[in-house]
């Protein structure tokens, strides 16, 4: 990727979190998290169960909001340089720009092409024209097109996993976003199906910075360009995925890595 | 060929049996109750409902005259006089049983406009309230409280909602007039005309809303729960992709939860359709002859304009709605309690119970079929 090495160059990082601590009401989650994501680029965030990775995801398009309590309670969170938790942001549009694909698919029980029209809906689109085209790039970068541009108005549900997960990335990149986050997106996929949506992330990385969450080390060096390590909901250590792998500078990023973990 | 598998007939086994049969025995009981019941009126009933007229006439007094020759006529208060005059000195003797002749299209009638009124209502009130409680309130004490008094009025005797309407809708609820009656509570002047607490009379209205609130804590219930078990994954998603909270519930929440909602609707109606005692001080009359928009309007000028009858069409529709109405229950409760018991009676009475019956049966049927129907198209 020649050509977007030197654009993402010119950039500042997309997503900047700044020393930020969270809580679940009395329950801290997160501590003095520092991390970047930059233009792009795959982010990956690996740690063991319950170390925070969803919750600092969920963090970056504000889903946290939703749950009673919980609230970043230090540091600050930049998206294009913009502090999200300012009182001049309105959600829809910070969600507009920062999509996000969950670990179980869930398409809409509505027609293909309505799942991925409902961004571009909710946001007022309503010219077919434009609805149209924005369906059919979807998908395209999806790599759905082919398989699905005769189907347009069948059931999603209908679809099989992988493709029903592929389509949740379509419908999420629709509204064309700067950041997409996918929490461990191929979590309940097959291999095959698992393979494809890799492939699709190399490619989504053109037009999109990604930030996903996975369990899968090797899916992790497979993907992504930078790796977050998260223990105990603390930033252990984030550098580029293939130093992160070959030479870990911490001790515990070691032994995880190992699989040496206590 | 011994059997490794043999039972050894132990207290635990015999137990089970047991409680296999007072299970079995408790659902058959239930079944054949039911059952009985359903013959026993469709047998008694049928005869009568299907007799000509029973389903179109107004009721009426019923007349019965007996002749010399033994011969027993029924009849109306309209052909009364003119049967006995023919009779001559063949006439013996004559009857009369109120409420019994006829037919129930006033009941019919009244219940069908009872019905409209309250579920329109209900469902309005029901919906929006099931969706604060369900996808705006903060979770806490406070909609714990709430809910619990919902569940409360659901317990509320029916009687009890009886006169509450009577006090609130029959007796102070707000009208817009010019000329306030004098039994208002207090008048607000609003310039053009005023706006008077002087109750809407006994009328469909008030009858509709007070059944409104009988069926409001089950609508409300079921509304919630339906609402509760559309996956939060829909809303999460819908949220994620920058819809608002209410544009969330509008395109991928309450389209799933609708087949739901209604089937509980309908078996609102089923209840709303059947109360007695809300309806008694509200909006039920034992008799009227007759139907709601049978009013007598003002004859209209022949130079009368389209407007004028235009506007008098929508007084005439408006007016069913404040019209008094007879009402099917109340019809069996006042052929049952009201009037003297004789066989005439009693025919009439088992008509109307059984022409109820098949009326609630049905709108049961349709609720299943809905949602059959709807959960196929809405299928998560
Ligand atoms: N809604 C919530 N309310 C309270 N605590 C929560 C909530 N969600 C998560 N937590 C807690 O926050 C911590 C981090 O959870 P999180 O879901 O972010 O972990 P995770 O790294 O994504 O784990 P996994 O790999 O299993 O998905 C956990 O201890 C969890 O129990
Ligand atoms: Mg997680």
């Amino acid at each position: 990727m020649p050509e977007t090495a030197s654009s993402a160059a010119q950039h500042a990082p997309v997503v900047q979190v700044r020393d930020m601590d969270f809580c679940y009401g009395s329950k801290a989650a997160l501590h003095s998290i520092h991390l970047d994501v930059e233009y792009h680029r795959v982010t990956a965030l690996i740690g063991p169960s319950g170390c925070g990775k969803s919750t600092l995801l969920r963090c970056i398009n504000r889903m946290n909001d939703r749950v009673a309590g919980a609230r970043v309670s230090k540091g600050e969170i930049l998206v294009k340089g913009k502090n999200i938790h300012d009182a001049d942001v309105d959600l829809t549009q910070l969600r507009r720009q920062v999509g996000m694909v969950f670990q179980k698919s869930n398409p809409f029980p509505k027609t293909i092409y309505e799942n991925v029209a409902y961004g571009l809906r909710v946001h007022g689109v309503k010219d077919k024209t434009t609805l149209d085209e924005a369906v059919e790039r979807s998908l395209t970068q999806a790599a759905l097109w082919d398989e699905l541009k005769d189907r347009l108005q069948a059931h999603a549900l209908g679809l099989s996993g992988g493709q029903q997960q592929r389509l949740c990335i379509a419908r999420a990149i629709a509204t064309m976003p700067d950041v997409l986050l996918m929490d461990e997106p191929c979590s309940a996929l097959d291999p095959i199906a698992t393979l494809k949506i890799e492939e699709l992330i190399a490619q989504l990385a053109r037009n999109y910075s990604v930030v996903i969450v996975t369990h899968n080390m090797q899916q992790a060096v497979r993907v992504s360009d930078f790796t977050a390590f998260l223990h105990l909901g603390k930033l252990v250590e984030f550098a580029p995925t293939e130093e992160l792998f070959t030479n870990p500078r911490e001790k515990l990023t070691d032994s995880y890595l190992r699989g040496t973990f206590s | 060929m011994n059997n490794p598998f043999a039972g050894d007939n132990t207290r635990i086994q015999r137990r089970e049996t047991a409680a296999r049969w007072a299970l079995r025995m408790g659902s058959y009981t239930v079944v054949f109750l039911t059952v009985s019941i359903f013959l026993f009126i469709t047998f008694k009933g049928l005869p009568h409902a299907t007799k000509p007229g029973f389903l179109t006439e107004l009721t009426s007094t019923l007349h019965v005259i007996e002749s010399k020759s033994g011969e027993i006529i029924q009849t109306g208060p309209a052909q009364a006089d003119a049967m006995k005059q023919k009779l001559g000195d063949q006439f013996v003797s004559e009857k009369t049983i109120s409420y019994s002749g006829g037919g129930i299209l006033g009941p019919i009638v009244g219940t069908a406009l009872l019905v409209l009124v309250s579920v329109s209502v209900a469902l309005f009130l029901g919906v929006c309230c099931a969706i604060y409680l369900s996808e705006y309130a903060k979770k806490g004490k406070f909609l714990e409280t709430v809910r619990l008094a919902i569940l409360n009025l659901a317990g509320v005797p029916s009687v009890v909602f009886g006169l509450f309407g009577l006090g609130a809708f029959v007796l102070t609820a707000p009208v817009l007039t010019n000329a306030p009656a004098d039994r208002a509570i207090f008048v607000i002047p609003l310039g053009f005309t005023n706006l008077s607490f002087q109750g809407w009379d006994t009328c469909v209205l008030s009858g509709g809303f007070t059944l409104a609130f009988v069926i409001l804590p089950v609508i409300i219930t079921a509304s919630e729960q339906c609402l509760q078990a559309v996956p939060q994954g829909f809303r999460e998603t819908s949220m994620a992709l920058g819809a608002t909270r209410w544009q969330t519930i509008w395109r991928s929440v309450l389209p799933f939860a609708t087949p739901g909602i209604l089937t509980s609707t309908i078996l609102g109606i089923a209840r709303a359709a059947g109360e007695t005692a809300p309806i008694m001080f509200t909006a039920a009359l034992a008799f009227k002859d007759k139907l709601p928009w049978q009013k007598d309007l003002p004859p209209l000028p022949a130079d009368a304009g389209m407007f004028a009858h235009w506007e008098q069409s929508v007084q005439r529709f408006l007016g069913i709605f404040t019209e008094s109405v007879q009402a099917l229950p109340y019809h069996i409760y006042t052929l049952a309690a009201k009037i003297p018991q004789n066989e005439y009676s009693e025919q009439a009475q088992y008509g109307s119970v059984f022409v109820f019956l098949i009326l609630v049966a049905s709108l049961a049927a349709t609720s299943i079929w809905l949602r059959i129907h709807l959960r196929k198209k809405y299928k998560w």
